[in-house]
Order: C-alpha cells, then sequence, then structure tokens
C-alpha cells in the first residue's frame, strides 16, 4: 500500500516537472525573442549567419533575435525533436532536399506574409518559390539557388592528356573523358552516393524525374531505370570510377574528387568556391551536366526560411524573415561568395567575388546550368526512399546487385 | 494497558521517520521518476500508437508489433544481424580477453605497458577507431595496398560485400572492446587465493589441468559477469556498424538498434521504434535470465 503510494507522488511529482518544463518552452518561444535555427557545419558558417543576423538586427532594432546552429545532418534530428516538442525555432532553416518530410512544421506564406516582411517574389530568381513549395504550397523564401555541376581536376585530365569540358557537352563527350582520364590509378570519374549526387546524371540523361507531378514515386519510369543502369555501369562495366568502400561513405565521390583520386565528380553549385580553392591544391574547374538527346535537365535546389507554424510573434518572425532575405543580407552572402543568392540584383556580386581566373568560367557554367532547371518533385516518403536506397547503391557499385531490382523494391516498398 | 500504549506510540514514531525518510530521498525519486521512469512509461505507451513526431497520434493497439513482424522488410534482417554479431562477438570477445588475460598474468617483462596497449582502444573515441580501420579496411587503404605490391592479390571490397562487412565489424568490435574484458580478467587472476593453488599444485595440477580445473572455476564469477555484460552490449551494438559500414551493403550489417534508430529519426516513426525498442529489451532480459539461471551450474562463488 505504501509503496503504491509513494510511487504515485513520485509519479505526479515528475508529472508536475515535466508539465511545467513544457509551458516553459512554450513560454519561451512566445516571449519577444525571435530565435533563427539553421545549420553551420564550422566557424565560419556559423560567422556568416551571425553577420546576417547583425543585418537583421540592424532593420528590426526593437527585436530580440538569437540564433541556434547545428551541423547539417543534427540539424534535421534536432528538428524532429523540436517539432515533436513544440520548441521549433520561428524562423527556421529549410532546404528544398528536406522539406517534404517537415512541411507539417511550417507555417503556409501567403502573399500577405510576405508583404509583412517586406519581400516580393519577383525580386528573386525564377524558379525561386518552387524551392520551399510542397504540392503547391509554398513555407519559405531561399536565400540561395543551386543546382547540380560536373566538377574536374583540370591537373588529371591534362596529365591524361584530355581536353577541359565546355558548357553544353554531351553524354558522349563525358564517357570519352572519363575512359581517357583512367589511368595511372586513378579514376576518370568519382560516382555519388548522396540523393543529388548520383540522381543528377540519371535525370540529366533521361530528361526525368523519379517522381511524378502530384508527388507518386516513378522510380522505375524506363527512361530513369535505363539511365541509371548506365550510371552504375560507369562503375561495374566501363570501369571508369571505383566501387564505393562502405555504405557510411555518404560523400564518396565528392571525397574521391577533392582527395585527387578521381579526375570528376557530380556536386552542387554550393561547392564550387570550395573546389576551387581545395585544399589538395589541384587546378579546379566546373561545367554543366553533359546533355543528350532528352536534354539536360537539372534541378533548381536551395535552402532558405520558413516560419514555424506555432511561432506565437508571426509578424515579428516575418520582419526577420525579411531582414534575412533583404537585400543588405543577399548581398553580404554574394559578396563574401559563400553561396548563390536567390535575389537577382544580388547575383553579379557573387561572380564579383570569384578570383578572376576563374570569374568567367562560373559565370558562364552558372549562367549556361540555371537556363534547364525544374523545381525538384518529391514523394512524401522522399527521405525514406534516400534512406533505403543509399546502402543499396554500394552493392550496386559493387556489382551484387543490379540498377533496376534496386529501384524496383525502392518502388515497391515506398511507391504504394 | 502498558503494552497497547508502547505498541502504537513506537508505530507513530517509526510512521514521523518513515516520512522523514521519504522527505530526503524525494529529491532522488522525482530524478528518477523524472528521468527513468517517465521515459520508460512513455515508451511502452508509444508502442501501442502511430506517433509520428509531428501531428496527429492514433492509438493502433498491437499493430506496431504486428507490423514489425510481418511487414517491415528491414526488422527481420536486422534482428538477424544482432544476432549474429553476438553470436560471433561473445565468445571470440570472450575467449580472446581471457586468453590475454591469462598470457599476461605471468611475471614476464613489460606486461603492464602490454595491459596499457590493449586497453588503448576501450578510451580512444569510437570514431577515431572506425575511422582508422576504414583507412586500413578500403580498396585504397592499407591491406589491400600491401596485400597488392607484397602478394599481388586483389583483396575483396570488405566494407561493400555483405558477409565480409559482418566479419569485419564484429573484428573491429573485438579489437576495440579486447582491453576491458581482459582488465576484468586480469584483476581476478590477481586475486586467486594462494592457498588454493599452492594446494593444487602440491597434488600435482599443472598446466592445462591446473587452468581448467583450478583458475577457471575461481574466476568464473568475472567470467559469468564479463560474458553477461558483453551479451548485452552486444545485443545493443550501434556505434560500429553505423560508422564502419552505414550498416549496408543494403541492410546487411543494420543491427537492431540502427533499425530503431532510423525508423525513430529519420522515418519519424516513434510508435514503431518504440515497440522495436521493447522488442530488444525483451530478448536482453530473457537472454539475461537464461544466463542468470544457468550459471548455477558453472559459477562457484565460494573459494
Amino acid at each position: 500500500m505504501k509503496k503504491i503510494h509513494v510511487g504515485a507522488m513520485a509519479v505526479a511529482t515528475a508529472a508536475a516537472l515535466v508539465m511545467t518544463g513544457c509551458s516553459n518552452g512554450a513560454a519561451d518561444a512566445s516571449s519577444d525573442t525571435i530565435v533563427i535555427d539553421m545549420w553551420a557545419g564550422s566557424q565560419s558558417d556559423t560567422d556568416a549567419l551571425n553577420a546576417q543576423l547583425a543585418i537583421a538586427q540592424e532593420q528590426n532594432p526593437d527585436l530580440k533575435i538569437e540564433l541556434r546552429t547545428a551541423p547539417w545532418g543534427d540539424f534535421f534530428t534536432k528538428l524532429t525533436t523540436n517539432m515533436a516538442s513544440g520548441n521549433m525555432a520561428c524562423v527556421t532553416g529549410m532546404n528544398s532536399g528536406m522539406l517534404s518530410s517537415y512541411t507539417e512544421g511550417f507555417a503556409e506564406l501567403t502573399a500577405a506574409d510576405l508583404k509583412t516582411a517586406g519581400l516580393d517574389s519577383a525580386d528573386f530568381a525564377t524558379g525561386s518559390e518552387e524551392i520551399l513549395s510542397n504540392k503547391g504550397t509554398m513555407y519559405g523564401l531561399p536565400f540561395d539557388i543551386a543546382t547540380m555541376l560536373v566538377y574536374f581536376n583540370q591537373d588529371l585530365l591534362d596529365a591524361a592528356g584530355v581536353e577541359a569540358p565546355q558548357p553544353g557537352w554531351t553524354f558522349d563527350e563525358f564517357e570519352a573523358t572519363a575512359k581517357a582520364a583512367t589511368t595511372d590509378g586513378k579514376y576518370g570519374f568519382a560516382v555519388g552516393m548522396g540523393d543529388f549526387q548520383w540522381q543528377a546524371l540519371p535525370i540529366a540523361k533521361s530528361g526525368t524525374q523519379p517522381v511524378e507531378d502530384d508527388g507518386t514515386l516513378d522510380l522505375t519510369n524506363p527512361d530513369f531505370v535505363d539511365a541509371a543502369t548506365w550510371y552504375s555501369g560507369l562503375v561495374t562495366d566501363e570501369k571508369v570510377a571505383a566501387p564505393v568502400a562502405s555504405a557510411s561513405d555518404t560523400g564518396w565521390g565528392e571525397a574521391q574528387y577533392s582527395g585527387g583520386n578521381a579526375a570528376m565528380a557530380v556536386d552542387g553549385t554550393w561547392n564550387a568556391v570550395t573546389y576551387l580553392n581545395n585544399d589538395s591544391g589541384f587546378n579546379a574547374g566546373m561545367t554543366t551536366l553533359p546533355t543528350g538527346d532528352n536534354g539536360s535537365l537539372g534541378l533548381i535546389l536551395g535552402s532558405g526560411f520558413g516560419i514555424a507554424k506555432d511561432c506565437e510573434n508571426k509578424d515579428d518572425a516575418l520582419k526577420v524573415l525579411g531582414s534575412l532575405l533583404s537585400t543588405d543580407a543577399q548581398d553580404y552572402i554574394a559578396s563574401s561568395g559563400r553561396s548563390y543568392p536567390a535575389r537577382v540584383s544580388s547575383q553579379p556580386l557573387y561572380f564579383e567575388s570569384i578570383d578572376e581566373q576563374y570569374r568567367d568560367q562560373v559565370e558562364a557554367v552558372f549562367t549556361k546550368a540555371f537556363e534547364q532547371v525544374e523545381g525538384q518533385k518529391v514523394s512524401d516518403n522522399w527521405s525514406k526512399v534516400g534512406t533505403y536506397i543509399q546502402p543499396q547503391l554500394v552493392s550496386v557499385y559493387n556489382g551484387q546487385e543490379s540498377m533496376s531490382n534496386v529501384l524496383e523494391s525502392a518502388q515497391q516498398q515506398f511507391g504504394e | 494497558m502498558s503494552n497497547t500504549n508502547q505498541i502504537p506510540r513506537r508505530g507513530t514514531l517509526a510512521r514521523a521517520e518513515s516520512r522523514q525518510a521519504l522527505g530526503f530521498v524525494s529529491p532522488a525519486l522525482a530524478g528518477l521518476a523524472l528521468f527513468t521512469v517517465v521515459p520508460v512509461v512513455l515508451s511502452i505507451v508509444m508502442g501501442f500508437f502511430n506517433w509520428p513526431t509531428f501531428g496527429e497520434k492514433t492509438f493502433v493497439g498491437f499493430d506496431n508489433y504486428v507490423k514489425l513482424f510481418t511487414q517491415s522488410p528491414d526488422f527481420w534482417p536486422a534482428l538477424r544481424n544482432t544476432f549474429v554479431f553476438a553470436l560471433l562477438y561473445v565468445p571470440i570477445s570472450v575467449g580472446l580477453s581471457l586468453l590475454l588475460a591469462i598470457s599476461l598474468s605471468a611475471r614476464i617483462r613489460g606486461r603492464g605497458m602490454l595491459r596499457v596497449l590493449f586497453f588503448i582502444p576501450v578510451v580512444t573515441p569510437m570514431v577515431a577507431n572506425v575511422l582508422v580501420w576504414k583507412m586500413m579496411l578500403q580498396p585504397q587503404g592499407l591491406f589491400n595496398g600491401l596485400s597488392q605490391t607484397w602478394f599481388g592479390v586483389e583483396l575483396p571490397n570488405f566494407l561493400a560485400d555483405p558477409q565480409w562487412a559482418m566479419i569485419m565489424v564484429v573484428m573491429m568490435s573485438v579489437w576495440q572492446g579486447l582491453g576491458y574484458n581482459m582488465l576484468i580478467f586480469s584483476a581476478a587472476l590477481e586475486q586467486l587465493p594462494e592457498s588454493v593453488v599452492e594446494a593444487a599444485r602440491i597434488d600435482g595440477a599443472r598446466g592445462f589441468r591446473m587452468l581448467w580445473s583450478v583458475t577457471l572455476p575461481m574466476i568464473s564469477p568475472s567470467l559469468f559477469f564479463a560474458s553477461i555484460m558483453t551479451m548485452i552490449t552486444a545485443l545493443q551494438v550501434f556505434v560500429q556498424p553505423q560508422l564502419l559500414t552505414g550498416g549496408g551493403p543494403g541492410n546487411a550489417t543494420q543491427p537492431l538498434v540502427q533499425f530503431i534508430y532510423n525508423q525513430g529519426f529519420k522515418f519519424q516513426e516513434l510508435g514503431l521504434a518504440a515497440a522495436a525498442a521493447w522488442i530488444l529489451f525483451a530478448i536482453i532480459i530473457i537472454l539475461t535470465a537464461l544466463q542468470f539461471r544457468a550459471q548455477k551450474k558453472w559459477v562457484h562463488y565460494e573459494h
């Protein structure tokens, strides 16, 4: 009897504590502090965010703005937890590829909201509104836009006696370059493990995305399967790329390229500056995705900010969001060369920030690459699809499994 | 009369004391409740709900458990991987560390240093350990490089081959955990009662006979402790496969805990994750209980 009593008391105390804990969290979110939650992988990332925060603070002197950061991977785990516990920051960073799993946490951004924020979507690059939209609802506006490019190692190409690829090159030229550059223990190409990195070439080659307009998964689209099979064949048949060592090497292609082991790899425009100033010290270059019979379809990607659904000072949060995407903040991002801004008027500053010897190349490639882009289509369970496929890719690249089997079983599991 | 008076008085005192005692332990109880009881109870509840991290939670009864056993394509492989890992890891780890402890119990030179060397992997962060192993195992890594220059033989892509990947996860884990068990056994061996050992020696026990009939029975409590703890950590394995192989290729090395992690934090299906966690808990409790029952036959506590 007594034991039950003690137990009951303990549970009651605990429950009371939990409840106060919860209400504290809610109170925190509703106080006059506007919290910005954003990913930052390094000190320089954090410094850049602080600079943008300073701009927002200057434009909204009466608001208290606070920054929270976490590295990319942890950011989304933390966001999941924050959403569950009702602690989502009013202004939360989001990426086009991740949005579909988190739409429930974000409030819809209406035309009136944009007006409160002092933003006009006409000032942003074409397609910007699609980046943080899901099924026709807009949840945020991007601060940068991105697409996938082919990066090459000029030194390795020179050593193999191959011409550097030019924007608008073809898939045949791509294969020829990769073959010619596969010599002396170096590979001509490095395959990707991340969704964007490995899907870029199959999407460009087939001219189709593995998801339909309404969000239905379409991994078994014959054109896409063919193109994806060709892609994995670069490792297994053409042997112009190394087999991936482990499913935990999620950045395999990029690491092989920046380590100087592969002459070419696919990665996003967001890494352009990093590769140009690479630590290994090789001469890096970039070009568009190759063109095939079906054109050269690319995805417009990007990251931006949205407003949490349960944010209690939505108007203040919108003002902060407006400041983070204001001309000043966009000019800062552009001129620091951190990423390619979504605001059209700030874009020239990005090219100006780039070292003179690369400036023309970068501008030409970027301009060409953003000509043939469309918004990324994702299914509701897109992140599950990616999580399922990634470790399977290792078996595909090592010849133990076929690409079509993997795509088919993914379609069966997640396609319903 | 006096009797009836005295007894209630002692009772009042005892009651007062127990009330005071409760006051003193209440901070500890509150902590226990907040950080242990509440989460545990909550996870039981979650197991019976369709519990997305955000949005409507619905009661589904035993559906999560049914779904795990009948529909989830990764659950059975994860269960299998966990058992394969434990079956390989526990005997090898306990056996090898016992061997090491016995070899180092002789008064040889530099045994202190050797013990430190073997213990180093236990105290270095797992991430660093895994990184080094990955650099040795990958195709451009140390092992393949050496094998190609010395013998001209190309080794398999260890972490990308379904069979090899699990073997490598086990190998790396054994290497990592060896020092801990070795330390337990070393401590037990140091404390063998001289009198017993001497008596055995006078009776003519030597070598293997001595080890099998005298030493092992006397360190059996340590053996029992080490094997139970090793088994529990083996069933809870997560970091090694997560970092070394990413659970891959496919799901060839994905253990149950990684499955739970993926369900909960990547797929945001907390109900399913909680149900799977309770299945793991049940497995661990049952196996531990079986070991406790079996110990009566082989563990000797009297010296």
